[in-house]
């Protein structure tokens, strides 16, 4: 028994294998649920939950927005190959930078957009440096990119502690309010700031745009594809590197723009601030296969099953790794269908 | 600094160790980002058997359990030629999760007779010296190799390169579990949910650092157990902030790769085989 | 007749089915754990819900700051009657669900905002740190105790200010060791750290940490410790003197009754806090429950001496008589009595006065005798 390439698999096919992949994994969750006692029926329906009211899908729209922010900049990065996993960092940098300007320049109405390019800017800048050491050095940016997140993580945490904690947080690890002209409009009563949301989307449309209609584009992915043709084509593969990775920085950044103003309002402790939305954006991109466009569809994916999981923690009193768990397989299961849905299985040698 | 220097090895011992199964995969081509998930789980196990039947049984459970999981990300990465990176991810998180629903009742719970840290350290020395020599005298190590590079001129050579990735998940599982159980039969030694607090990553930037060879490897986990230690002994000696002394390891990773100039990944890291392509 | 009776049975049936319960629903900030926070709090919840007939309880566990909202939301369509909140992060949550439901109750852990259906609650230990602070000074043979610290907030800092005071009151010369580890769960951080420690001498630990990693870590070296938050005696029981422990229960029963008896309602919130104390039995020291001290220590510390008020007394008498008149109704002691100086010199609580509430809750300087760095300390 053997996997073969399939070439032109069926629609037949490629739905089949889904529903079986994801059938087994419910089955796989099943037999979690009822080990804790809850009927698995109930479990299903408290997982698909947040897609049946306007408070579930706020929660899916607001998980969502960091997520389609950073998959669409991976997306393009691990495309050129460059493999940033530092996202987490690049958004606590732009958390930073929109915290100066939000707490120490005169507020105006400039002062949102100035948030969203010093944010952009700063998360660019920190994984420059990443490029650069990978360009210059041949540093590996796997590694850099995830040292740089713990750096970030304590540069954060010594601003909120030291320099920029608030005059009225009673001591504790924040930095005062954002003034009014700081904080991005929102949904309703919901913690859906659309602003950001709408960046999002542009940014997977563009980059799109940018990566299959453009000559930049094509140099992109030829560099991605096969890097000795691209020298032999006369590309500037580090300049190339550099700006695809500058983008995927530039976008993390912006989506810690969004998450401080749009949610917390201030800069606080920086394990409250993410969710690791950086690591899990890693996976919206690499579900979407170096096309920014499909993270249109798997961060909302990604989105719902993480909003599902936490119903399923608060309606039954779970334990939160329900969560972990929740994701895993059904990640799993995913993929085990995309792969299989690409192969033919050959009972013979 | 004699106390800093037994911090390093005490403290690198389960980063190595999790490091040396993870460049096994590696070196054969397959990438394994599920080792926080592997180890987490692979603590539990080793916790609960211990407790059930002892440390030597615990120590068993536990590179039991992560050769398990290590042969299931294989049945996706390697037999299903799925997405190794998302697969990994994958699997941490079920790990982790698996391991926080199951594990509830062992929290709170003192370990009687807690295994002896030096002696595993050890243990882990030696194997970070055997998978030296597996690498680069053994038959096994030049098939490893050579899948790892060329899978397809090591498919043309008659070389299983599935079963080749298979073993070496397995194998690396196994370092993996008992780094696992270090952690919770001997450097804790109890069990919580999310005792592995990211050592798995480092671990992982780690096989890096060390260029995918072993020897290098030992380094590096130890060089980042005494940095470790270090940001906690300098702290309040000097005035700078103690937030700049806890970013120190990772700074200082940075710039040992910086300056320790290009290393070669293996040309097939990451990429499924496809014979017909 | 017939349905007199079988509408009288489905009442009872509905009354005893939903009952006329109070639903009480918990925020928990971390995963519940073994040891820390969050599972004192859970341990409390299960002792409200087991003492209190009518109580049915909900929670849900680590949920991040800026979820609690949205919780709130959820638990309310589930028809929570009251909201704990169990981290200071949850305030402006907390204050805006209590806007958009004016009719559900909320307590506030740790909180200093309340509003008409908004109230706040502690259980503060920094008396029993105090107590902990005088065996510790006794027992340290180096003059040297080490302090495994969380996150620099006020609370941790009284924590701190308060064992140190104890430490000096017995040994005048001893210094207090602090390190901080910015988590409040890292087991690994808190080994490490407290193998610093060692390394530089330290024999006596404290620390603010979610797991009994530093308690363990001490006894492998002969270093005696002090529990944090629930009994951890079974982790070391040759080392573990004594330690804080907390009983949420008290405080969570007490509020649920007055909500049941309609002392409490949504609109009559605005001055209910409670900061409780030894007095309240809403806290407790000891190594395990009822073992204020280790058994074991109780010789030690015997002979060990102090100066109170110019006479020599044993450290041993001397805690136990500060227990006794801090847990009764009206305690003549308190460890924050002027006069106070911190570490650089300037004082903080003047002769004869007693730090307020105000001044306990945002308190950023380091006592006389804390070494090592202090984010945010006043100039």
């Amino acid at each position: 028994m053997r996997l073969e390439l399939d070439p032109n698999p069926t629609p037949a096919k490629i739905l089949g294998l889904y529903a079986l992949f994801l059938g087994l994994a419910l089955l796989l969750l099943g037999g979690v649920f009822l080990a804790y006692g809850v009927s698995p029926l109930r479990a299903y329906a408290l997982l698909l939950s947040p897609l049946g009211d306007t408070l579930g899908l706020a929660e899916v729209a607001r998980r969502t927005i960091p997520l389609l922010l950073i998959g669409a900049g991976l997306s393009l990065a691990f495309r050129v190959g460059f493999f940033n996993i530092g996202a987490e960092g690049q958004l606590l940098l732009g958390a930073v930078g929109a915290a100066y300007v939000a707490l120490f320049l005169p507020p105006g109405p400039w002062t949102l957009p100035l948030m969203f390019l010093l944010g952009g800017a700063l998360g660019a800048l920190w994984v420059g440096l990443a490029a650069w050491l990978r360009v210059r050095f041949g540093a590996s940016e796997i590694l850099t990119t995830l040292m740089q997140n713990y750096l970030a993580y304590y540069l954060v945490v010594y601003l909120v502690a030291g320099p920029w904690k608030g005059q009225f947080v009673f001591g504790f690890l924040y930095t005062d309010r954002f003034p009014q002209e700081a904080q991005l409009p929102r949904l309703g009563d919901t913690l859906v700031h659309w602003p950001t949301l709408l960046l999002g989307v542009g940014a997977a449309l563009l980059l799109q745009v940018l990566l299959f209609r453009t000559p930049l584009g094509f140099a992109w992915r030829i560099l991605g594809e096969n890097p000795a043709a691209a020298r032999y084509l006369g590309l500037k593969g580090g300049r190339l590197l550099l700006v695809a990775a500058l983008v995927s920085g530039f976008l993390a950044g912006l989506a810690g723009v969004g998450e401080v103003a749009g949610i917390h309002l201030r800069l606080l402790e920086p394990a409250q601030i993410s969710l690791g939305y950086g690591f899990t954006a890693i996976l919206a991109a690499w579900l979407a296969r170096g096309r920014p466009l499909l993270v249109l569809l798997t961060a909302p994916l990604l989105g719902v099953i993480l909003a599902g999981g936490d119903a399923l923690k608060l309606s039954l009193s779970m334990p939160f790794r329900v969560v972990d768990v929740v994701a895993g397989l059904f990640l799993l299961a995913l993929i085990g269908a995309e792969a299989l849905s690409r192969h033919r299985l050959i009972w013979r040698r | 600094m004699e106390e800093a220097l037994v911090r390093a090895v005490l403290f690198g011992t389960p980063i190595l160790l999790a490091s040396l199964g993870a460049l096994l995969a590696e070196r054969g081509g397959v990438v394994n980002l599920g080792v926080e998930g592997i180890m987490a789980l692979s603590a539990l196990a080793a916790f609960a058997a211990a407790m059930a039947g002892g440390v030597g049984l615990g120590v068993l459970a536990g590179v039991g359990t992560g050769a398990v999981l290590g042969a299931f990300l294989g049945l996706f990465a390697v037999s299903l030629r799925a997405n190794q990176f998302v697969a990994g991810l994958a699997l941490a998180a079920l790990g982790l999760g698996a391991s926080g629903l199951l594990g509830k009742r062992y929290e709170g719970v003192p370990l009687p007779n807690p295994l002896p840290e030096e002696g595993l350290a050890l243990l882990a020395l030696a194997l970070a010296a055997l998978l030296h020599l597996l690498l680069y005298r053994t038959r096994f190590g030049l098939y490893l190799r050579s899948v790892g590079e060329n899978p397809r001129a090591a498919d043309l050579f008659g070389v299983s390169v599935d079963g080749v990735r298979h073993l070496a998940l397995f194998l690396g599982g196994g370092l993996m579990g008992l780094a696992g159980a270090y952690l919770s039969l001997a450097y804790r030694p109890s069990w919580t949910d999310g005792m592995t607090a990211g050592l798995g990553w480092v671990a992982i930037a780690l096989v890096i650092l060390a260029a995918w060879q072993p020897l290098r490897a030992v380094l590096g986990a130890y060089l980042f157990g005494l940095l470790f230690f270090l940001q906690f002994r300098l702290q309040g000696s000097v005035p700078i902030p103690s937030e700049a002394f806890a970013a120190m390891p990772y700074l200082l990773v940075i710039l040992v790769l910086a300056l320790s100039g290009r290393t070669r990944a293996p040309k097939a890291l990451g990429i499924p085989f496809e014979r017909g392509r | 007749m017939k349905r007199f009776w079988a509408l009288a049975v489905l009442a009872l049936g509905l009354a005893l089915g939903q009952g006329d319960k109070l639903k009480a629903c918990f925020i928990y900030v971390g995963p519940i754990g073994d040891a820390g926070w969050t599972y004192a709090h859970d341990l409390g919840r299960k002792k409200a819900e087991a003492a209190l007939p009518w109580l049915e309880t909900r929670y849900v566990e680590s949920v991040p700051e800026a979820q609690a909202l949205p919780v709130i939301d959820r638990f309310v369509r589930e028809g929570c009657q009251v909201i704990f909140a169990t981290s200071f992060g949850y305030m402006e949550g907390v204050l805006e669900g209590a806007k958009k439901y004016p009719n559900v109750i909320f307590a506030h852990a740790t909180g200093v905002k309340r509003a008409p259906n908004v109230a706040t609650y502690m259980a503060d230990f920094y008396q029993v740190y105090y107590l902990n602070g005088l065996a510790a000074g006794a027992l340290s043979k180096t003059g040297k105790i080490g302090y495994v610290a969380a996150f620099p907030i006020p609370e941790v800092k009284r924590h701190i200010n308060a064992f140190t005071l104890g430490v000096r009151a017995v040994n005048p010369n001893a210094q207090v060791l602090v390190r901080w580890i910015n988590a409040w769960y890292d087991p690994a951080k808190a080994r490490e750290a407290t193998e610093a420690l060692l390394a530089q001498g330290a024999d006596v630990f404290a620390f603010t940490e979610d797991t009994p990693t530093v308690i363990q870590t001490a006894a492998k070296k002969g270093a005696y410790s002090f529990g944090h938050y629930t009994p951890m005696l079974k982790f070391a029981p040759d080392h573990v003197v004594s330690g804080q422990i907390v009983h949420w229960d008290v405080i969570y029963i007490d509020f649920l009754k007055k909500v049941k008896e309609g002392v409490y309602t949504a609109k009559n919130l605005q001055n209910v806090d409670y900061f409780w104390l030894l007095q309240h039995k809403a806290v407790e020291m000891g190594a395990d429950y009822g073992v204020p001290i280790n058994p074991k220590h109780v010789t030690l510390l015997q002979k060990a001496q102090m100066t109170v008020g110019g006479k020599k007394v044993s450290v041993y008498d001397h805690i136990l008589a500060l227990v006794k008149d801090m847990s009764s109704p009206k305690p003549t002691f308190d460890p924050f009595t002027g006069p106070i100086r911190d570490r650089k010199g300037v004082v903080r609580i003047p002769a004869g006065k007693k730090a307020t509430l105000e001044e306990l809750l945002t308190m950023e300087w380091a006592a006389a005798g804390v070494v090592g760095d202090w984010p945010g300390e006043p100039k």
